[in-house]
């Protein structure tokens, strides 16, 4: 298990991690979502051991990272995929780091095997794509048969095939009862990939809960077809509705029920030829969630337009 | 625990880093290439004109530390290595998978050092005696030679082994400190070569007091058979390079424990 436990790291005027607190569980994949410069990577670097935190402090199973004595048998971590000399062939980077932590040298092959990489084993790392560095990386990772393993961003740069792998590969991970803690900026790579989602935005956790439990918290909007659409626009605006999205098809309404909606239409005397209730996507929710948490967000289209 | 990183466990994955890439291959092959070559091209061009050398510089002329003049070039050739040992770790971000396989930060700089410091004493004493003896098979019959058995020729040819070694460390406890490759290559040849060329402009009275503390007169002094008037003897200047490269280890240890990766 992995412990957060009120980490905060101040890089000399930026506040990268901000009193981060939260814990990783065994048994399922968990999604650590956010914005680009969130944090993610200096709170993965922090739980390794890497970067040293301001405050607070990242446990694995109960101890510190520098207190494990064989790291890689108890950690498995895939950071970034490039973190490799380009000048070393995979095999002789995969031995130098099982020499290390007295890992046998069969387990070498073993996980150059698993990954599918062995055929380019005897190859400089130099060489690889992105996609094939991601998979050394992961070999890294699993060299120890870890019980608690971190991934940094791992589908960037994979195929499509690539990216199915590892999906089914995080989640046979955590079925043998693993920490599998994966982090991506992508919401919806993070829907299909993880069962429990931490999301944070400035370094700061903004929530936690399994997939449907975001869906659910978030407001859901509800689209009508009427006979009159500018009159039930302004109906809904007198009831401290949103109006989303109006034109000639029908409206999309936020703040209100389909219910209420409903009622108004009657009362104002408007036929309402269709009302459906719409669930926000996962995208939806993480761009509400984060909004005000991006670290570099670009311009708002509409007002970057001359109207 | 069995399976317990120790500093054993951590010099030989170091070792296994060390020899599986190519700066290291190529630095020791320039090593061996500017020792001996340019030793075998030096000693036999003094054979060649030795008979009309005058007689003032037959008198002083010195075996061994001419049979040794490639130590000069080869000098920098052990920079190279002892600095990318580390920096190239830092350039390619290989030191974080590096650090999360041993935490124990102290355990890794002075595993790599161990490494380091066997490797290349073995090379360049293995080197300076090839270069020594080749020279004196080169001389033999024309000039004057020298020999092992002669005890202060053995230790002006196993201290150049000594010296460029300690040049390594010296080079390598650089690269923890600035951490890019560049950066401590340049510093290095500076120091070699840059600061006794400040010393020059300073007054001779001057010159006479720092220059002997300087890594090449230094290293002059570690290799001379004869003791200079001016400079340490043999084991007081390998004793001052001992020293500077405490110092830095110690400057680029503590930097190393401090610092974020």
């Amino acid at each position: 298990m992995l412990k957060i436990d009120h980490l905060t790291k101040r890089y000399s005027r930026t506040l990268a991690v901000d009193d981060l607190d939260f814990e990783v569980k065994p048994g399922v994949v968990t999604g650590f979502l956010g914005p680009n410069g969130s944090g993610k990577s200096t709170t993965m670097r922090i739980i390794l051991g890497l970067d040293h935190a301001t405050k607070g402090r990242a446990t694995i199973n109960g101890v510190d990272y520098h207190s494990l004595k064989d790291p890689l048998r108890e950690v498995g971590a895939l950071l970034d995929a490039k973190s490799v000399h380009p000048g070393r062939t995979a095999r002789n980077h995969l031995r130098a780091l099982a020499a290390s932590n007295k890992i046998k040298r069969s387990r070498v092959d073993e996980v150059l095997e698993f990954v599918g990489i062995s055929s380019v084993a005897n190859k400089k790392v130099g060489g690889f794509s992105l996609g094939m560095s991601q998979r050394l990386g992961i070999a890294g990772a699993l060299l120890g048969d870890p019980g608690v393993l971190l991934f940094d961003e791992p589908v960037n740069g994979l195929d499509p095939e690539g990216i199915r792998w590892i999906r089914e590969f995080f989640q046979s991970l955590a079925k043998e009862g693993r920490t599998v803690f994966v982090s991506s900026h992508l919401m919806s790579e993070m829907a299909v990939s993880a069962d429990q989602i931490i999301v944070i935005g400035r370094g700061r956790f903004i929530t936690q809960g399994s997939v449907d439990d975001l869906t659910a918290t978030a407001n859901g909007t509800v689209f009508v077809r009427a006979s009159d659409i500018a009159k039930l626009s302004a109906t809904i605006k007198t009831m401290n509705g949103t109006v989303h999205e109006e034109n000639d098809h029908g409206l999309t309404v936020g703040g209100l029920t389909s219910d209420e909606i409903g009622k108004a239409a009657f009362d104002a005397g408007i036929s309402i030829f269709e009302l459906t209730p719409q669930r926000a996507s996962l995208e939806e929710v993480f761009m509400d969630l984060t909004a005000g948490a991006v670290e570099f967000g670009g311009a708002q289209i509409d007002s970057a337009r001359h109207e | 625990m069995s399976n317990e990183v120790t500093l054993m466990s951590t010099a030989k994955s170091e070792w296994i880093k060390f020899r599986t890439v190519r700066s290291t291959i190529m630095g020791t092959i320039m090593l061996v290439v500017l020792t001996i070559g340019l030793g075998v091209l030096v000693t036999s061009l003094v054979r060649a004109h030795y008979t009309t050398m005058p007689l003032a510089q037959q008198v002083t002329f010195d075996p061994v530390s001419t049979s040794l003049v490639g130590v000069i070039f080869a000098e920098f050739a052990v920079g190279v290595i002892g600095a990318l040992f580390i920096t190239s770790e830092y350039t390619s971000g290989a030191i974080r998978t590096t650090l999360a396989a041993v935490p124990n930060r102290f355990q890794l700089s002075f595993a790599k050092l161990l490494v380091l410091v066997v490797s290349m004493l073995v090379i360049c004493e293995i080197v300076c005696v090839a270069a020594f003896l080749i020279g004196m098979a080169i001389f033999s019959g024309v000039v004057p030679t020298a020999s092992l058995t002669h005890a202060s020729d053995l230790r002006a040819v196993l201290f150049s082994g000594v010296y460029l070694t300690l040049l390594a460390m010296f080079s390598y406890a650089l690269g923890l400190i600035l951490r890019q490759s560049l950066a401590s290559i340049s510093v290095f040849v500076s120091l070699l070569l840059i600061v006794p060329l400040i010393g020059i402009a300073f007054p001779q009275s001057w010159q006479n007091h720092f220059q002997k503390f300087e890594p090449i007169s230094l290293g002059g002094s570690m290799m001379s058979v004869v003791p200079n008037s001016s400079g340490f003897d043999p084991l007081h200047a390998l004793l001052v390079m001992a020293f500077y490269v405490v110092v830095l280890m110690g400057v680029g240890v503590t930097l190393f424990q401090r610092r974020d990766a």
